[in-house]
């Protein structure tokens, strides 16, 4: 077993491989790419300046030289073909450098590093937050099922599967920040204390501890809904039936039938084994999670990594993009392999080999 | 002239069980009456869903809740009434005094639990033992139902043993407490023929050596002759003969036990003669009639006419006693 999880990581560079030369590769490849947009950019303001100054109508393109078009070529690296231009992307990812963005000129560690703590955050918090409501709920709504209390709680979770989280976000956004003020609109923290470090303010005296956590709470209350109400169903519902399932298995009429309490039985021999399908998803909603959606922060304006993903693609900032690319990559990767170690974990039958 | 009988250790009488499905509320036994005596053994036999099962499980306290339940009848088990009992009452009974082994070892064991932690369970539910005192115990125990390397087993889980063995551990647990009785339910149907012989065996052995009473629960009355005193022929819910196990097998009064009879394979018979079957099926539960149920599948000339009959839809034939402790239901069609 401790074979197969070493091959397993050792699987990894070769998959990471695979998916950044054909990311790359569609980048390189498709229309209206940065060398492109800057061309246009560059022309159209000389035309605006030359409508300005002169009133009169320019050439196409004439105004930029080849000499011009090579430096920029050379720029955004597409002076040599894709394959060498991967493999120096690659050698600088190999020494851990993923380049600089094409848009900000800052490198893309720094742009991916910034939106980290709020990322972290907000991953860690919906995915303690997810699996700490919807395992308890779904045990409740098992053992209850067909009561009064499954069939509201069955309503809520499922109105909240039919509603998209950012239309959620729009309309919690409208009615407590918009219509009642009592939740603020925007950012991952108040104004008065953004661009501090967290250790910088465990330990300046001028900054009230619990101000600054309230301060985190209200602002990311309502991101919080609209981030769990995502998965929030599907794993209440699948922690239900899975519980149900085993609760009718054979094994639990051998433990009452020993003389045990139907809810020890529950909890000692049910449990464990509808956990089996919760523990297949976990690494997969780790990284889920942990990448974010660029909607949920787009409405609540949180630059968070999904924001800055999607930035970048419509940006056609491929260095960015390259590098969320194989962070996102990683992280699935690593979650598969958690899965499958907590898999393994519950359940004895399952030995890799 | 009246005799002082003992008290017999289970008295089960007029029970009848349903369960609410969706087609409606379902009687799947429906008045049946029997007694265990301390010690004794009991074979209760018929066709898949004759309800053999949900008898068992209603001693238990077993049925699956909340659709099944007991509708009437009294199940007297040592001078308590089970039927009404407390659910926290059946718990004190449940695996200290009644053992059941169950149909299907490959699930009837928690596939993520090993061996050891689930018997020592069973352990101390009901006795103030330690954890390494229930641990040698539970050693002992497979060592009695004969798996090999006991202690080292214990820390393997059901996957890694093979359905015999399971069984094994099944019996092993069932008969750690030390139970006044066992139900075991068709414990070998899912073995193959040699370890069913094997755990049969084993089963007797155990038996006799603690003293227990046995309810055996088989659709194979060759099973009942070896191992039981008396047999119970179930048929579509209800007991439809109830003979010592020797007169059953000379004298068979109803027809659906001389079917059953007939169709266990015999060394005697040619060997190009084809093992008679019983022709039709066990009717299904919904719209069961009053009268004889084994009717419509009956050989006997005027069956037909019963079937017609307002006889058939309305009365219940009740049992007769042949000899002693020899009864029948009775039923002219059904009757040898
Ligand atoms: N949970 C349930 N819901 C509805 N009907 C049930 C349920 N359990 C059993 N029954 C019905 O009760 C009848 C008797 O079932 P039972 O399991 O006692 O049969 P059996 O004699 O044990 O048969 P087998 O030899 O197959 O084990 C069957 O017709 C079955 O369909
Ligand atoms: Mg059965």
């Amino acid at each position: 077993m401790r074979d197969y999880f070493i091959r397993r990581f050792l699987l990894i560079p070769p998959t990471l491989l695979g998916i950044t030369i054909l990311v790359f590769f569609i980048a390189r490849a498709m229309p209206g790419g940065p060398l492109e947009q800057a061309l246009m950019q560059a022309q159209m303001a000389q035309q605006m300046g030359g409508e300005m100054r002169m009133g009169q109508r320019t050439g196409q393109g004439s105004n930029i030289t080849p000499r011009q078009r090579e430096q920029l070529a050379a720029l955004y690296g597409y002076d040599k073909p894709w394959y060498l231009a991967y493999a120096q992307w690659l050698g600088d990812v190999v020494r851990g450098d993923l380049g600089k963005s094409f848009r900000y000129q800052k490198p893309v560690w720094e742009m991916i590093g910034n939106c980290m703590p709020v990322s972290i955050y907000y991953g860690l918090v919906t995915l303690v937050l997810t699996y700490g409501v919807c395992i308890p709920l779904g045990i409740v709504k098992a053992i209850k099922h067909r009561t009064w209390m499954d069939s509201t709680s069955s309503v809520l979770v499922f109105a909240g599967y039919a509603v998209p989280g950012y239309v959620l976000g729009a309309l919690l956004l409208l009615y407590f920040s918009f219509d009642l003020g009592w939740l603020p609109r925007r950012g991952f923290i108040g104004e008065e204390y953004e661009g501090i470090g967290l250790w910088q303010a465990i330990g300046d005296p001028a900054i009230s501890a619990p101000g600054l956590l309230w301060s985190l709470v209200k602002h990311s209350i309502l991101p919080l809904c609209c981030y769990m109400v995502g998965s929030f169903a599907v794993l209440t519902m699948l922690m239900k039936n899975s519980l149900m399932d085993n609760l009718a298995a054979d094994y639990m009429r051998t433990a009452v039938g020993k003389g045990m309490d139907f809810r020890k039985a529950v909890v000692r021999h049910a449990l464990r084994n509808s956990l089996i399908p919760i523990a297949t998803g976990f690494g997969n909603n780790i990284s889920l999670f942990l990448t974010g959606s660029f909607l949920i922060e787009k409405i609540f304006n949180i630059n968070g990594f999904g924001l800055l993903g999607f930035n970048s693609v419509v940006d056609y900032d491929y260095p960015v993009v390259m590098g969320v690319l194989l962070l996102s990559s990683v992280l699935l990767l690593l979650g598969n392999i958690l899965s499958d170690m907590l898999v393994a974990l519950v359940d004895p039958r399952i030995r890799f080999t | 002239m009246s005799q002082i009988l003992p008290s017999p250790l289970l008295s089960v009488r007029d029970l009848c069980v349903g369960f609410d499905t969706d087609a409606g509320f379902l009687v799947a036994v429906d008045g049946v009456s029997f007694d265990i005596p301390r010690g004794g053994t009991i074979g209760i036999v018929g066709e898949s869903g004759c309800g053999k099962s949900v008898t068992a499980f209603s001693i238990m306290g077993l049925l699956p809740r909340p659709a099944g339940r007991i509708v009437s009848g009294s199940i007297v088990f040592d001078g308590e009434e089970l039927a009404s009992a407390s659910e926290a009452r059946m718990r004190g009974i449940r695996g200290r005094r009644i053992g059941m082994i169950y149909q299907e070892p490959m699930s009837a064991l928690n596939p993520v639990r090993s061996i050891g932690s689930q018997m020592m369970e069973a352990l101390l539910l009901h006795e103030p033992l330690s954890k390494k005192a229930a641990f040698d115990r539970c050693a002992e125990l497979l060592d009695r139902v004969g798996i090999p390397s006991a202690r080292a087993r214990l820390a393997a889980y059901p996957h890694q043993l093979s359905g015999g063995m399971r069984q094994r551990v099944m019996i092993a647990m069932a008969l750690s407490c030390g139970p006044d009785l066992l139900i075991a339910d068709e414990p070998t149907t899912a073995l193959d023929v040699t370890i069913q012989a094997q755990i049969l065996e084993l089963l007797h052995k155990l038996r006799e050596d603690a003293g227990m009473a046995l309810a055996l629960i088989t659709h194979d009355l060759g099973v009942i002759a070896q191992n039981c005193a008396e047999v119970l022929v179930m048929y579509a819910g209800r007991v439809v003969e109830r003979a010592p196990v020797n007169e059953v097998f000379e004298s068979p009064a109803h027809l659906y036990t001389k079917g059953l009879l007939e169709s266990i394979p015999r060394l005697d018979t040619g060997r190009k003669s084809v093992l008679p079957t019983i022709p039709g099926m066990v009717p299904g539960l919904k719209d069961l009639p009053e009268g004889a149920r084994f009717a419509p599948r009956s050989p006997h000339p005027k069956a037909a006419a019963y079937i017609a009959s307002e006889a058939y839809r309305s009365v219940r034939p009740p049992l007769v006693e042949l000899s002693p402790g020899h009864w029948v239901e009775d039923c002219e069609v059904v009757r040898v």
